[in-house]
C-alpha cells in the first residue's frame, strides 16, 4: 500500500489511535504497537505538582513508542478554551497540529460547529494545522475548508458509542464534495467492519480509541483494526463491482453437461 | 494574596509573584504548560508575568486522550 500524506507528514498506517481507557499502561503500549498506528492522540489536564513529582510515567511510555503525537482539545466547550489548550499543547508537545474538539452538547458530546469555526480561524491565523472534529455536515465542511483546513474529521457516531457509521450518506457527500482533502472518520467506530466501511467510502483514515481500549482483548482488537484499515483501503483503491439486480453465474456455462440443464 | 491554582485556592504571603516563583514554590518542574486567567503564557514569559490576588492559574501536563 502506498504511503499516506497528511498535513505535510508521511505515514504507512492510515489508522490513528487514542491513548485513553485501556485496562493498563502496558496494554495501551502493546495495543498501539499491534495496531501499527503511527499517530497517537493525547490530551492535557490539570495536574498537581505531587502527581508529577517522579515525572509523568504516561508520557514516558508514549514517548518510548516513537510515534507521532496528535494532541487534542478534549473537554473544551468554547473557542477560547480550545485555543488556549491548543497553544499549551503546541508548547509541550512541540507539534504544530491539533485535533480541535469543541463540545457543544453534554449528552452526545456533539461538536459545537459555531465555536469550532471560530477556534479554527484563530488557530490557523496562529500558524496551526487544524484537524477539526466535526459533525457530518456538508456546509460546516465547506466553512472549515474555506478557512484553510486540509483535513476534516467528521464523526461516525457519538464519541465512545461504538455505533459505527450513523449516516453513510452524509459521509459520502463530504467525500464527493471534497475529493482533495484528507478525510478521517473520527469517533463512533465500534467494530473492524465499521472501519472497513469508512475506508470503502474513500475516507483517507480512521481515528478510534474506545473500540480497541474497551474490547475484551484490546491487543487482538488493535491488530484486527490494523488489517481492517488495510482491507478497506485496498478495496476502495481496487474499485468494487457494480451491484446487479439479477444473478449472474460466475462459473462458465459453456460446456455444461446435459444433467445440469434446467427442466422445461 | 489568594489565587486559584488548578481550581484550588492557594494563599501566599506576597502581594504578587511571578509565574516562575509560583512554580518554584509549588515544586512544579518540567513537562507543564501554563495559562493565566484562561490565557496561555509562553514559557519565556514566566519570569516577567506577575500573578496577583484573585488570579486563576492553570498548570497542565500530558494525559491519555482519544
Amino acid at each position: 500500500m502506498k504511503k499516506w500524506k497528511i498535513e505535510g507528514r508521511e505515514f504507512n498506517s492510515r489508522l490513528m489511535i487514542g491513548s485513553a481507557l485501556y485496562p493498563s499502561p502496558e496494554i495501551m503500549a502493546q495495543s498501539i504497537k499491534a495496531s501499527g498506528s503511527q499517530i497517537v492522540t493525547i490530551a492535557l489536564r490539570r495536574q498537581s505538582a505531587s502527581s508529577l513529582k517522579d515525572g509523568n510515567s504516561f508520557w514516558d511510555i508514549i514517548r518510548e513508542l516513537g510515534v507521532t503525537l496528535l494532541p487534542n482539545t478534549a473537554g473544551c466547550h468554547t473557542a477560547k478554551e480550545a485555543v488556549t489548550t491548543a497553544m499549551m499543547a503546541r508548547e509541550i508537545f512541540d507539534v504544530d497540529w491539533i485535533k480541535l474538539e469543541v463540545i457543544g452538547n453534554q449528552y452526545n458530546l456533539q461538536p459545537d460547529p459555531f465555536e469550532l469555526v471560530k477556534a479554527t480561524k484563530i488557530l490557523i491565523d496562529e500558524g496551526f494545522r487544524v484537524l477539526p472534529y466535526m459533525t457530518d455536515d456538508l456546509v460546516l465542511a465547506q466553512k472549515l475548508a474555506d478557512l484553510g483546513c486540509t483535513t476534516l474529521m467528521p464523526w461516525g457516531s457519538p464519541i465512545g458509542s461504538g455505533r459505527g457509521l450513523m449516516n453513510p450518506y452524509s459521509l459520502k457527500s463530504i467525500r464527493k464534495q471534497f475529493p482533495d482533502l484528507n478525510l478521517i472518520v473520527d469517533a463512533g467506530i465500534g467494530k473492524p467492519s465499521d472501519a472497513i466501511k469508512a475506508m470503502e467510502l474513500g475516507f483517507d483514515g480512521v481515528l478510534l480509541n474506545s473500540a480497541v481500549a474497551l474490547a475484551q482483548e484490546p491487543v487482538k482488537m488493535a491488530e484486527a483494526f490494523k488489517y481492517a484499515i488495510i482491507a478497506g483501503r485496498l478495496g476502495f483503491e481496487a474499485g468494487a463491482m457494480e451491484k446487479r439486480d439479477m444473478a449472474s453465474p460466475s462459473t462458465p456455462t459453456v460446456g455444461t453437461p446435459f444433467w445440469h440443464q434446467f427442466k422445461k | 494574596m489568594k489565587i486559584s491554582v488548578n481550581g484550588e485556592i492557594k494563599e501566599f504571603n506576597e502581594e504578587s509573584l511571578t509565574i516562575d516563583k509560583i512554580l518554584d514554590i509549588l515544586e512544579y518542574k518540567t513537562g507543564i504548560a501554563v495559562a493565566l486567567n484562561e490565557t496561555f503564557i509562553i514559557k519565556t514569559k514566566y519570569r516577567d508575568t506577575v500573578v496577583k490576588d484573585g488570579d486563576r492559574l492553570d498548570i497542565l501536563s500530558p494525559i491519555q486522550g482519544g
